[in-house]
């Protein structure tokens, strides 16, 4: 399964120095490359996750592990998930072994603007965020809307409306708009005698110029049909584009003007009632925004999702035939894969088995849409680096030592 | 009203005061037009499956499970091809006591304040039968659930429900079922506290049961909890209903052991993440454990060692498994995609579907009524078009007390009012 809108009944797949060189029904292996038969298993790209808090909320869930939320004001576009990634989290194993090879590590939604994410590789090994990045993707800004700032403002200054929240946000833009005229404007005249010093540095503010650039893409934690609606206007006020929706749990209500947009949605299958502006779901929600032309994603936000998007794509499919809505097994499988990668800017570089593609691969031991299948070897750029023969064989520092972290006891 | 329906309400209402009634609350004689539903391949709940079926179903009650022709003038369901099952059983949910997570005045689930001893709170008195979430459950397969309140030490007594949105005055099928309660640091931020507590109000329970006359002329010692606490604790401590206990930890899990056998308590456990690690213990002791199998994540020092093979390892073991989304809800229909998890990693179908009928029903002492397809238990029965654990799958009928739902909820009106306002379909 591509996830191009081909599916091999019988495949093969040519992965060469890290790369995919050839997908086609047939193809003769050339000398020197190690043949793998996996008849009978399917085959897909690897599965990428558009929102996930491995490592900056790690596992055990101690309150030293709590690096997710910088919640020292609702505006803080100065901070890096980069730097609170733990990469010792034992959930990244967990992710590994469901078959991501690719997710973005976001910044919480307690402030209105949460800060740089991070998209990484749950490579086996890391030792730092550098060893686990993913190299050549752009940086994304998290925001959020609706009720999560409000609430942890609310006694803390504020905000404690979603008018207060939207005021935040053209507050910050504006800034942001000042402050990259100013550094333009001092760029374009850094020769003139009088040009003086560059103004100074900021670095939240440089975020926000960035994104104001389009070098860094928006990755918006909205719930509410009108508040989409609303962060688009917003955007388009200030001359900035949102990549992704994230939760979106309405998205369905505004399907045709997302995909008027060009904004995905990234969804979860049925997540739903855990506050107000949840309530209003429907486990179609990504086939009617795919049966409106829209780009959908079905994405995890919980490191127990993430292990199985391939079954929440699952769901998510089945949703819609119940209503209706014919989604092939391709669409389905986008939903966790290429459209994924497209929303966090790496589509060029993978999300589909393509020739020039990276080899990012799962086999499957069997549909990976059924709840029964598993996954049995995981490629990144090439490099296995799950197999179900040996499900044990990289672990993070966390689990060694301790009686029965990973194996049997006695 | 005639006279047999005016006569069970009094016996109904007579029967409420007890601590363990054995009655339904709604009217459960099999009495008007028989169903026959025909044809289909049925897995009974307990593991035994017919081939080429008869399921007849009259009034509330299930009457006939079995081959041959349906009974006549019965309405004949043709479900050749199809999947019946028991309706599935969500257990240890606070489903009826929550429409919005995190408003408050929709929330029901716990008896709020600082006491960790709530045994009295009863979720019957809760129960919402207007909550949007029990169709979008039932439309699912889940028929009935074991509604449990939830905090503190000991947190209340479970509300048998069934499914039925509306049904104001029968939704609870039976209250007080069981006390839910849990091991662990739930108080004073220690473990061992928070046991030394729980004996102490069962050892005071035991204490004020033979002395309920002395406690009430005040000529009794001080007790470790409220009267309405130490009255709701009568059953478990007579065995007419279970003690159901949440614990993790192994050490948790071996201290609920020994505490059923000291007390002599039924006990079911529920959670048990690390149940694995003392499968035999639980063989043994004959304890029925209720897992949610997904949750493979060390999410504290008490869940360390989690795997998705518990339910497999503890099966292998001997243990009475059951299966269950924990602790929520919004999503306990899931409970079929958490069968399918479990079956992935090593447990055995039957037992799978078990695990979501027969042993959750028995876990709650309901096996008399619920859980299984036989003459004389409850009508709640599902149609599948295929492999209920399935994703794909979807129920193709649901059976509430014998009578067919409409298969529709609040997500799928919205949804179909999109659907037609986009014009996408």
């Amino acid at each position: 399964m591509t996830a191009t809108g081909v599916i091999y009944e019988r495949g093969d797949v040519l992965m060469r120095d890290g790369k995919i060189e050839a997908v086609a029904a047939k193809l003769d292996a050339p000398a020197g490359v190690s043949v793998l038969d996996v008849s009978g298993k399917t085959v897909t790209p690897g599965i990428i996750d558009t929102h996930s808090h491995i490592g900056v909320y790690a596992s055990p869930g101690w309150t030293a592990h709590s690096d997710g939320n910088e919640m020292s004001g609702p505006t803080k576009p100065e901070v890096r998930a980069a730097d609170g990634y733990w990469p010792q989290d034992p959930q990244i194993d967990l992710a590994r072994a469901a078959g991501v090879t690719t997710m973005q590590i976001l910044p919480g939604s307690a402030n209105l603007i949460g800060g740089r994410s991070v998209v990484v590789r749950p490579v086996p090994g890391a030792r730092s965020i550098d060893d686990a990045k993913f190299v050549g993707a752009p940086s994304g800004l998290k925001m959020a809307c609706g009720e999560n700032p409000k609430r942890v403002y609310g006694e803390k200054g504020g905000p404690v409306t979603r008018m207060g929240n939207m005021a935040g946000f053209r507050t910050a833009f504006q800034k942001a708009t000042e402050y990259r005229r100013k550094h333009e404007h001092h760029r374009a005249h850094a020769d003139d005698e009088d040009a003086g010093p560059p103004p100074e540095r900021d670095l939240g503010m440089e975020t926000l110029a960035g994104v104001l650039a389009g070098d860094i893409l928006v990755h918006n934690h909205c719930y509410r049909a009108d508040e989409m609606l609303g962060m688009l206007a917003l955007a388009d006020e200030f001359g900035f584009e949102i990549r992704s929706f994230h939760h979106a749990v309405e998205a369905y209500k505004i399907a045709d003007r997302l995909a008027e947009a060009g904004v995905s949605a990234s969804v979860w299958a049925d997540w739903w009632g855990f506050k107000a502006e949840a309530f209003d779901t429907t486990r179609a929600n990504a086939a009617i925004l795919s049966a409106a032309g829209a780009r959908a994603i079905i994405h995890s936000d919980s490191a127990q999702g993430i292990q199985r998007l391939n079954q929440e794509a699952a769901k998510a499919k089945a949703a819609g035939e119940r209503a209706g809505l014919n989604i092939s097994e391709d669409e389905a499988l986008r939903w966790v894969t290429a459209n994924a990668a497209w929303a966090l800017g790496i589509h060029e570089t993978t999300g589909t088995l393509e020739p020039g593609k990276m080899a990012d691969v799962v086999v499957w031991s069997g549909d990976p849409l059924s709840v029964y299948t598993r996954t049995e070897k995981v490629y990144m750029e090439g490099a296995l680096v799950f197999d179900r023969d040996d499900p044990d064989a990289h672990h993070t520092d966390f689990e060694v030592g301790i009686p029965s972290a990973a194996g049997d006891v006695q | 009203m005639r006279l047999a329906s005016l006569f069970l309400m009094v016996f109904v209402w007579l029967s409420a005061g007890s601590s363990a009634a054995a009655e339904l609350s709604f009217d459960d004689r099999s009495e008007g037009p028989r169903v026959a539903i025909v044809g289909a391949t049925v897995h009974d709940g307990t593991g035994a499956v017919l081939e080429d079926a008869v399921v007849e179903l009259q009034g509330a009650r299930i009457v006939r499970v079995g081959t041959g022709a349906p009974s006549a003038g019965a309405k004949i369901i043709d479900a050749k091809g199809k999947i019946v099952t028991p309706g599935l059983i969500a257990a240890s949910t606070t489903l009826g006591l929550v429409e919005i997570g995190m408003e408050g005045s929709t929330r029901d689930t716990s008896r709020n304040g600082e006491d960790p001893i709530r045994a009295g709170y009863d979720a019957s008195m809760a129960v919402n039968a207007n909550s949007t979430l029990l169709a979008v459950q039932a439309i699912d397969g889940v028929t009935t659930a074991a509604t449990t309140p939830q905090g503190g030490l000991l947190s209340g007594q479970v509300a048998w429900i069934d499914l039925l949105p509306g049904h104001h005055r029968d939704i609870v099928a039976r209250p007080r079922v069981a006390v839910a309660g849990g091991l662990g640091q739930r108080v004073a931020g220690s473990r061992a506290a928070a046991f030394a507590q729980l004996v102490e109000v069962l050892d005071d329970a035991r204490f004020y049961r033979s002395r309920k006359s002395a406690f009430d002329r005040r000529a009794s010692r001080d007790l470790a909890a409220h009267r309405l606490d130490l009255d709701a604790l009568g059953p478990v401590l007579g065995r007419t209903i279970p003690l159901v206990l949440e614990a993790h930890r192994a050490s948790d899990i071996l201290a609920a052991i020994e505490l059923a056998k000291a007390q002599s308590l039924r006990v079911t456990i529920v959670g048990a993440t690390q149940g694995w690690q003392v499968a035999d213990a639980l063989a043994e002791a004959k304890i029925p454990v209720i897992v949610h199998p997904s949750t493979n994540l060390p999410g504290s020092f008490d869940r360390v060692g989690a795997r998705l093979d518990n339910a497999a390892k503890l099966h292998a073991a001997g243990v009475t498994v059951g299966i269950a989304v924990l602790g929520e809800a919004h999503n306990v229909r899931n409970v079929t995609q958490e069968a399918g998890i479990a079956i992935a990693n090593g447990l055995p179908r039957e037992v799978a579907l078990r695990g979501v009928t027969h042993t959750i029903a028995s876990a709650y002492g309901m096996e008399a009524d619920y859980g299984s397809l036989a003459p004389g238990k409850v009508a709640n029965v599902v149609i599948w078009p295929a492999d209920p654990f399935e994703l794909s799958t979807v129920p193709e009928a649901v059976y509430i007390r014998g009578t067919s739902i409409a298969l529709r909820s609040r997500q799928t009106e919205l949804r179909d009012r999109y659907i037609e306002r986009l014009g996408v379909r």
